[in-house]
């Protein structure tokens, strides 16, 4: 008897048990750790600055960008002079010689990047992630959003202990249904219509065939009160 | 001593595991949509009664843990189920949920008899519609859960994954959370209260049990193998209590209309969230 007892109580406690390690479960922000473990310390290290020892040194998960997306692209894909003409994204001065500058909001064109969760929920404006003027090209060398350094300098700011790979999350995603988001995250694209085709899908036969079951339905009631 | 008319059709387990999964869902259907909503004024407002923006998150964070234990749960109640001595049968027989080409036909039957086409399926303990509800959860909890937790916690799944695997994340569980819950309050309660052969209210998952004369009608495959088991007298049950079946009515009925009032203004306010 006490044996059964015993056992009815396992799953309970398994359960909560569970839900107490769902809950709690937390480690230490490992980015801004000490470092403690000689088998860690490397890796550790590295992703939480970007530098090992002096060297500066790739993120492990996520490489930095050294192909322009839609300029160049081939066995040699980036030339510092080139990417300087044809695109803005390795700039000391992102905004160069763009006319009437001064005069200008963020929102006068980049009106999609104001209207993302970090802005529109955390109430964040651009400059408390892009700096001040003048904001440097997120790929150029020094500017705090090169991903080798992104996590440390602009995302731990809030979320502490942000790794680089962290830190590849994308913050301006692109719509998730257009052609942009095609080249540019094609896993968004084809998620976004799976599960747009599975909802719509769904609905468009369950609702329609539940309603007419209920019509036939109708109509048998009222046959049989007839009778 | 009342007469033995109805049918047991759910055991007490059955009951408290869509108990709990009904109280856990409209929690975090509400708790969700005030997030989501919370740039218009709407979402503003049920996000208060759940203490705010931040207070509805923990609430939610919470509900889905629990979520998580009593699906883990179920999972193993699941197990104890089937007769492993009869694996085949109990997997593909009647009484097994699993969906089967009978399934097909039956939906191929029912479709031609809407239109008047031909007789009705002679439907088995559970229907083809009965399967997907229960399946539609079986899939759905566990996407949930796993892009829910990865969401909770991105720093340490970010070790293991892609920052940018977040975004993918968050796009499937507000999707399949978008699913979930305009499936329930439109398909699923349409079934269990509004078709004329459950209106006011399909009492079995509350009861336990139906009318048995109901059951024969849409159920006749059931009965019939029942009786030719000898196991229908077993099963014959007395209706339910008057003051139990006041309070499954009320709080039934609660259900329903918070989640009629949430799908209403989700619809009301869709023009102002994305699926993405």
């Amino acid at each position: 008897m006490t044996q059964q007892k015993r056992k009815s109580w396992a799953p309970i406690l398994m359960g909560v048990l569970l839900l107490g390690g769902i809950l709690f479960y937390d480690v230490p922000a490992t980015a801004q750790e000490e470092v403690t473990s000689a088998i860690r310390r490397y890796k550790e290290y590295e992703v939480s600055t970007g530098y090992y020892e002096e060297y500066e040194a790739r993120p492990r998960r996520q490489r930095p960008l050294v192909g322009v997306p839609g300029v160049s692209s081939g066995l040699f894909p980036y030339s510092p002079t080139a990417a300087s003409v044809r695109s803005r994204t390795r700039l000391a001065d992102s905004h160069r010689a763009i006319k009437f500058y001064w005069g200008r909001r963020c929102e006068d064109c980049h009106v999609a990047e104001t209207r993302d969760i970090h802005t529109v929920r955390a109430n964040l404006t651009c400059r408390q992630c892009h700096g001040g003027e003048p904001i440097a090209s997120i790929n150029h060398y020094f500017s705090p959003l090169n991903p080798i350094r992104r996590h440390a300098y602009v995302c731990a700011k809030c979320h502490e202990g942000a790794s680089a790979s962290y830190a590849s999350y994308v913050i301006h995603e692109p719509s998730a249904g257009s052609a942009s988001a095609k080249t540019g995250f094609p896993l968004l694209y084809y998620t976004y219509w799976f599960m747009l085709v599975l909802l719509v899908g769904t609905l468009a036969f369950f609702i329609p065939h539940s309603f007419l079951v209920g019509l036939r339905e109708l109509f048998r009631k009222k046959r049989k009160a007839e009778k | 001593m009342m007469p033995k008319s109805r049918i047991k059709r759910f055991g007490i387990t059955d009951r408290l595991f869509h108990l709990f999964l009904m109280l856990t869902f409209i929690i975090q259907a509400a708790t969700g949509f005030s997030r989501l909503f919370i740039t218009t004024g709407w979402g503003k407002k049920l996000s208060y009664v759940f203490g705010g923006y931040e207070t509805a998150l923990i609430i939610h964070k919470w509900a889905g843990a629990l979520m998580i234990v009593g699906f883990l749960v179920h999972t193993i109640y699941l197990l104890t189920r089937i007769k492993w001595g009869n694996f085949i049968k109990s997997i593909f027989g009647p009484d097994s949920l699993v969906p089967n080409l009978y399934d097909v036909k039956h939906l191929w039957q029912r479709t031609l008899w809407i239109f008047g086409l031909g007789a009705p399926p002679r439907l088995n303990r559970w229907t083809y519609w009965e399967k997907f509800d229960y399946w539609a959860v079986y899939w759905g909890l566990p996407l949930l859960a796993i892009t829910g937790l990865m969401l909770m916690y991105p720093l340490i799944i970010c070790r293991m994954l892609p920052g940018w695997s977040l975004n993918i994340a968050m796009l499937l569980h507000k999707a399949e959370a978008l699913l979930a819950i305009s499936y329930i309050f439109i398909v699923h309660f349409f079934i269990g209260h509004l078709r004329p052969s459950s209106f006011p209210m399909n009492e079995g998952m509350f009861s336990g049990s139906v009318p048995l004369e109901e059951a024969m009608e849409e159920k006749p495959a059931w009965i019939e193998r029942l009786k030719k088991e000898g196991k229908l007298e077993a099963l014959e049950t007395t209706p339910p209590a008057t003051w139990y079946r006041v309070i499954y009515y009320v709080f039934g009925y609660a259900v329903l209309i918070f989640g009629i009032y949430l799908i209403i203004n989700g619809i009301i306010y869709s023009r102002h969230i994305t699926l993405h």
